[in-house]
């Protein structure tokens, strides 16, 4: 079925979005968003508070209806997916609130996302982030802001996603953790596609080969190219 | 001054009480706890089970078979309810699911009156022994309703600290969406955890049983008390459950004994008490909003 706005998905594209339209109630925030990720590539999307960067990565694992527009991965629409299939089919978000399960250990956590996609394999977690293995039996509640930002996007690589969406993933950390959490992106994306959602832009434009500007719910601009990605360029589309 | 045989006679009273409370109770806490729903149908499985066990204990002369029917019946009933009637309106407003809930527990009650009529019901207790501790006599069918209550709880916490749907049902209590994000069905999460609690329900209708005269309102009669339960131990809270289901037992059969009129009025007393130094109750944390 071609999408609503009749613009068909890039063949390449692991993940599309075309003509999204999403409201909360009467209130439209975002307007014909179109988006796309090629496997292994770093996607972000830049914007102010409110822009509905959040708003579309929710929107994109079926956690909010669009009004209109379509969302596809491969050739399978994902509108009207429940999110948990969603999650299984491999695109997977890690929220900006950095809850991860306050009364289940680490270990907890990770079993969960064990069980949800069998994948039982916590080497490659532990490999990006070693410090888990010491906190396996602490509980989420006892963890440091960093601590359980490596466990949910830790947890999210269970069953090895094709596409991770993480929502402002360094907001909020220390310099260390966040200069960390750039190298895993940069390790993380020879297998998996990232959509970041930061306002971190010389984070952003360190990792990312395509940069999407939103403000007041409308893509403002797409930045492909090397030359334009850089932190200055992306400033002015705030 | 109250003498020791009274008060221990009070004592295991109340833990009785107490016990029928939590497992009632416990159902409505989970409830709110995973699904953000108030399940106050789960008042009807408490009648439904209390009603297959007066007749499957005329028929068989069997007690525990009632009981155990009850619970499974409570059960079967409920699973239609969640996929008729609370699968529409998860999403809903929590007064959305008190008023509906409360429609079902009603309608439910005229479909008892008319199947078993408007008179109440004996059931036989089924054991008359008495067991003597520190030289008073107590039922031994009280202690046994104790036990099966402490049983219960042993088996809950064991449900949901080592197996993986427990641990998912309580990952599901802080933050459904994440353990959605995960891939995990939650709405199978919703459906065992409502079927679970209506056949503790149906457990605690089918063990007091005996222990009252079965009648079509006697949900609506504890309804209040299975409620302060919950929200002095704080909802969603089973170790909560459980310590406010003792508390308030306790403060009904004790209360009682020092003078009659305090079995209704004390608990409410305590209730507000503890709310005003605690207002999420015992065990509780702030997850009112989702």
């Amino acid at each position: 079925m071609p999408p609503d706005n009749g613009v068909a998905p890039d063949e390449g594209e692991i993940l599309s979005v075309r003509g999204l339209t999403v409201s909360y109630g009467e209130a439209k925030v975002l307007f014909d968003i179109n988006l796309g990720v090629k496997p292994g590539q770093v996607v972000a999307c830049v914007g102010r508070n409110g822009a509905g960067k959040t708003t579309l990565l929710k929107s994109i694992v079926g956690f909010l209806k669009p009004l209109s527009g379509s969302v596809t991965s491969g050739r399978t629409p994902l509108v009207g997916m429940p999110s948990y299939d969603i999650a299984r089919m491999g695109i997977k978000y890690v929220p900006q609130d950095k809850k991860v399960f306050s009364d289940l250990t680490v270990r907890e956590n990770l079993e969960l996302g064990s069980y949800a996609t069998k994948d039982y394999d916590w080497d490659r977690v532990t490999g990006y982030f070693p410090k888990l293995k010491q906190l396996m039996d602490r509980k989420g509640g006892y963890l440091s802001g960093g601590e359980r930002q490596m466990l949910m996007i830790g947890r999210a690589l269970l069953g090895s996603p094709k596409v991770l969406l993480i929502d402002e993933p360094t907001e909020g950390l220390a310099p260390s953790i966040v200069a960390h959490l750039k190298n895993v992106f940069g390790e993380l994306s020879k297998s998996t596609a990232l959509v970041i959602v930061e306002q971190n832009l010389p984070l952003v434009c360190a990792i990312a080969a395509r940069v999407y500007a939103l403000k007041e719910g409308h893509m403002v601009a797409e930045l492909a190219d090397r030359e334009s990605i850089r932190p200055e360029v992306c400033e002015r589309y705030l | 001054m109250m003498d020791a045989q009274l008060l221990i006679s009070g004592v295991i009273f109340g833990l009785s009480i107490g016990s029928i409370y939590f497992l009632t109770a416990i159902g409505l806490s989970l409830c709110f706890g995973l699904m953000r729903i108030i399940s106050l149908d789960q008042l009807l499985y408490y009648s439904v089970g209390a009603y297959l066990t007066y007749s499957l204990s005329s028929a068989s002369g069997s007690v525990w078979l009632g009981v155990l029917a009850g619970m499974i019946v409570a059960g079967v009933v409920s699973f239609a309810v969640e996929r008729l009637v609370f699968l529409r309106i998860y999403e809903r407003e929590l007064p959305f699911s008190l008023i509906t809930s409360f429609g079902i527990l009603i309608g439910g009650i005229g479909v008892i009156k008319f199947f078993w009529g408007v008179v109440p019901r004996p059931v036989p207790v089924p054991t008359l022994a008495q067991i003597n501790i520190a030289g008073t006599d107590v039922p031994a069918y009280r202690l046994i309703v104790i036990g099966i209550a402490g049983l219960v709880y042993a088996g809950i916490w064991l449900f949901l600290n080592r197996t993986i749907i427990g641990k998912a049902i309580r990952a599901g209590i802080e933050n459904v969406e994440h353990v959605e994000g995960l891939g995990i069905n939650v709405s199978r999460l919703f459906t065992i955890t409502f079927i679970a609690a209506a056949a503790l329900s149906g457990l605690a209708g089918g063990l007091n049983a005996p222990l009252i005269m079965v009648d079509p309102q006697m949900g609506i009669e504890v309804l209040a008390f299975v409620f302060m339960v919950v929200i002095i131990g704080g909802l969603g809270s089973i170790k909560g459950t459980l310590v406010s289901a003792i508390i308030v037992g306790q403060v009904v059969s004790l209360g009682s004994l020092i003078y009659a009129p305090l079995a209704q009025m004390a608990p409410f007393a305590i209730m507000l008490l503890i709310l005003l130094i605690k207002p999420t109750g015992l065990y509780g944390s702030a997850l009112l909003k989702r």
